[in-house]
C-alpha cells in the first residue's frame, strides 16, 4: 500500500537553525496520528512541508505520490487538493459566510462542482461539525471555537486523502474538543489519513493512536497505536 | 419492437455549463463584488488614473494636431508663388509656365489671376482691410508652382526671379529659412510634448501601480488563504486582474469621454479657427482618441494588478 505521506531524510533550516533534522516518516491511508512535542519542536514546520507552504532544505516529501519537495510554485495547487488543512488561526475569508468559506474550498479544487452541490456538501460538512444552523454567519459573528469548526468543515468537505490539523482543539472547550476528535476518528475510518499536531495530553492519552514525537526538530519517538504509554514527557512540555 | 427515443441532458454539456458558470462567478462576478466592496481603497487609483489618462488624451490629440500642422506647413512651403508683373505679356507668361511645367523638379503649375488672388486674400485674416484700403486690386496674378521636393524651392526661385514676366519688386513668395524656422519650432514643440507625454505616462504607471499595489496589499491575507486552500494561480489572479481592469476601464471611460467632449466642443465652437490651429482633429479622430484612452486605462489597470499581485504569490 502506498503511503499518503512520506518524509525521506527531511531537513528544514531557517538560517543556521534546524527546524527539522533528518526526519523519516510515513503515514498510511486511514491512519490517525498525533504529532506532539514542545513548542518550537518543528510540528508546524512539518505540517507546512506537507502542504508545500515551504520546501525542505534537504530530503524528499511525498504527498499521495506527488513530490512536494520539487514541485514548482505554479503546481502547488495540485498538492493542496490532496490535503485538507485546519490552521491554528483558522484562516477563514472574512468577507465570506461560513457556508461560502466551506463551499469555496470545494469549488476551487474542482470547478465541475455546481453551486447547488457545493452548497449541499458545505451544509453537510457544517452539520457534521455541529454548525448546520450558522452557515449564513460571517467569521466575525462566530466564536473562536465555531470558527475552528468551520475550518474543520472546510478541510474535510472535498474529502481529501489526507487531513492535517494544527492545534485543532486549542480554542475549544473540553466537550467540543471530544466531539471534534470523534469527527476526526470518523474521517479516518473512511480511509483519510489524519495527522494532528497537539499539546492536549488528555486526548492523546485516551485515544491510544500513533504518536510521533518531535524534539528540537528530530523525530525522537514513533509510538504505534495502543502503545502510547504514560506520556509524562508531554505533560511536562 | 418500436424504438423509443429518450432525450436527456448530455452530461458533458452540463459539466461545461457548470465549469463556465463557476469561472464566470469567480472571475467576473467576484471581481465586481470585490470592486464595490473595496471602492474606498480603489478611489485614489481611480482618481489619479482618470486625471492622468485625460491629460494623456489631450496631449495625444495636441500631438496629432501638431503633426498635421507640420504636414500642412510643409505642403504650403513647397508651393512657390511666382508673381507676374501687371504689364507682363501673355506670351511671356505662357513661356515661363511652359518652362516650369517641363522642369522635372516641378509637380504642377497653376495660374492665379489678379481677381482670384484678391478673393484668396479676402479669406486670410487681416488682408481684407488692406484690399479695401486700395481703390485698385493690389494683388498680382501669379504662377503657383508645386515643387516636388521642398529643398528645390530655392533653385526654382533663382531660376524664375529674373524672368521678363516676373514682378521685379516682389518676384516670388520664397522666404529663405521660413519653413526651416517653422519646422524647428514644431520639432521643439513635438520633442517637449513627447517628453511630457513620457513623463506623464511614467507618473500614470507609477501612481496606478502604487495605488493598486496598496489595495492588493491590504488584501494579502485573502490572497494567501486562497492559495492555501488549493486555488490555482489563475483563480487567485483572475479576480484581481478583472478588478484592475474595472478600475482602469472606468478611469479610461471617464477620461476618454471628457477628451472627446472637449475636442467636440472645440470643433463646434470655432470650426474655422479650430481647423486652422488643430488641423485633422475631426469627430472621428476625437472618438479614436477616446477609445485609445479607454483601452490604455483597461491595460494599465489590469497590468498593474498583475504586476502588483506577483509579490503576493507563492514562489
Amino acid at each position: 500500500m502506498r503511503s499518503i505521506v512520506e518524509f525521506i531524510g527531511v531537513t528544514r533550516a531557517y538560517g543556521s537553525r534546524l527546524a527539522l533534522d533528518d526526519v523519516h516518516l510515513a503515514l498510511e491511508p486511514g491512519e490517525l496520528a498525533f504529532l506532539v512535542g514542545p513548542s518550537g519542536a518543528g510540528k508546524t514546520t512539518l505540517l507546512k512541508l506537507i502542504n508545500r507552504e515551504i520546501r525542505p532544505t534537504k530530503g524528499e516529501v511525498w504527498v499521495d505520490g506527488v513530490p512536494a519537495h520539487s514541485l514548482k510554485a505554479s503546481h502547488v495547487a495540485g498538492v493542496r487538493r490532496r490535503v485538507g488543512v485546519v490552521f491554528q488561526d483558522y484562516k477563514l475569508l472574512p468577507r465570506l459566510t461560513a457556508m461560502e468559506n466551506v463551499a469555496l474550498a470545494l469549488q476551487v479544487t474542482d470547478l465541475r462542482v455546481s453551486d447547488e452541490e457545493a452548497s449541499d456538501r458545505a451544509l453537510d460538512a457544517l452539520e457534521a461539525v455541529g454548525l448546520g444552523d450558522r452557515g449564513r454567519a460571517f467569521p466575525h459573528q462566530l466564536s473562536g471555537g465555531q470558527q475552528q469548526r468551520v475550518a474543520v468543515a472546510r478541510a474535510v468537505v472535498a474529502q481529501p486523502p489526507l487531513l492535517i490539523a494544527d492545534e485543532p482543539t486549542g480554542n475549544l472547550d473540553l466537550e467540543t474538543s471530544w466531539e471534534m476528535m470523534d469527527l476526526f476518528e470518523d474521517i479516518a475510518a473512511f480511509g483519510t489519513a489524519v495527522l494532528i499536531a497537539t499539546h492536549n495530553v488528555e486526548i492523546v492519552r485516551r485515544l491510544q493512536r500513533r504518536v510521533l514525537t518531535l524534539v528540537q526538530g528530530r523525530l525522537v519517538r514513533d509510538q504505534p497505536a495502543g502503545r502510547t504509554g504514560r506520556l509524562t514527557w508531554l505533560a511536562s512540555s | 419492437m418500436a424504438g423509443i427515443v429518450v432525450k436527456g441532458h448530455f452530461p458533458r454539456r452540463r459539466m461545461v455549463q457548470v465549469v463556465a458558470s463557476n469561472i464566470f462567478r469567480y472571475i467576473f462576478r467576484g471581481a465586481a463584488r470585490n470592486w464595490f466592496r473595496n471602492m474606498s481603497s480603489t478611489a485614489p487609483a481611480l482618481g489619479s488614473m482618470t486625471l492622468l489618462l485625460f491629460l494623456t488624451g489631450v496631449i495625444g490629440l495636441s500631438g496629432l494636431a501638431l503633426y498635421n500642422l507640420e504636414q500642412v506647413e510643409a505642403g504650403q512651403a513647397s508651393v512657390l508663388h511666382v508673381y507676374m508683373r501687371d504689364s507682363a505679356a501673355s506670351a511671356d507668361v505662357d513661356a515661363l509656365w511652359d518652362r516650369l511645367a517641363q522642369d522635372s523638379r516641378v509637380a504642377s503649375v497653376a495660374y492665379t489671376t489678379k481677381s482670384e488672388a484678391l478673393k484668396r486674400a479676402q479669406r486670410i485674416p487681416g488682408l481684407p482691410q488692406l484690399a479695401d484700403a486700395s481703390e485698385s486690386n493690389p494683388f498680382p496674378a501669379s504662377l503657383d508652382v508645386q515643387v516636388k521636393n521642398i529643398n528645390d524651392v530655392a533653385a526654382i526661385d533663382v531660376m524664375v526671379r529674373n524672368d521678363i514676366a516676373v514682378d521685379p519688386v516682389y518676384p516670388t513668395s520664397y522666404d529663405q529659412g521660413a519653413y526651416q524656422r517653422i519646422q524647428a519650432v514644431l520639432f521643439g514643440v513635438a520633442v517637449a510634448g513627447l517628453a511630457f507625454l513620457a513623463l506623464l505616462g511614467f507618473v500614470a504607471v507609477t501612481v496606478t501601480v502604487n495605488s493598486i499595489r496598496a489595495a492588493i496589499h491590504s488584501r494579502r491575507d485573502e490572497v494567501a488563504i486562497m492559495q492555501l486552500v488549493g486555488a490555482p494561480r489563475w483563480m487567485v489572479r483572475g479576480p484581481f486582474v478583472v478588478e484592475g481592469a474595472i478600475t482602469g476601464g472606468l478611469a479610461g471611460a471617464v477620461a476618454g469621454t471628457v477628451t472627446f467632449g472637449l475636442a467636440m466642443t472645440g470643433i463646434a465652437a470655432g470650426s474655422s479657427s479650430f481647423a486652422q490651429f488643430a488641423p485633422g482633429i475631426t469627430a472621428t479622430v476625437a472618438a479614436l482618441a477616446a477609445a485609445t484612452v479607454f483601452a490604455a486605462g483597461l491595460g494599465l489597470g489590469s497590468g498593474s494588478s498583475l504586476v502588483s499581485l506577483r509579490r503576493h504569490l507563492e514562489s
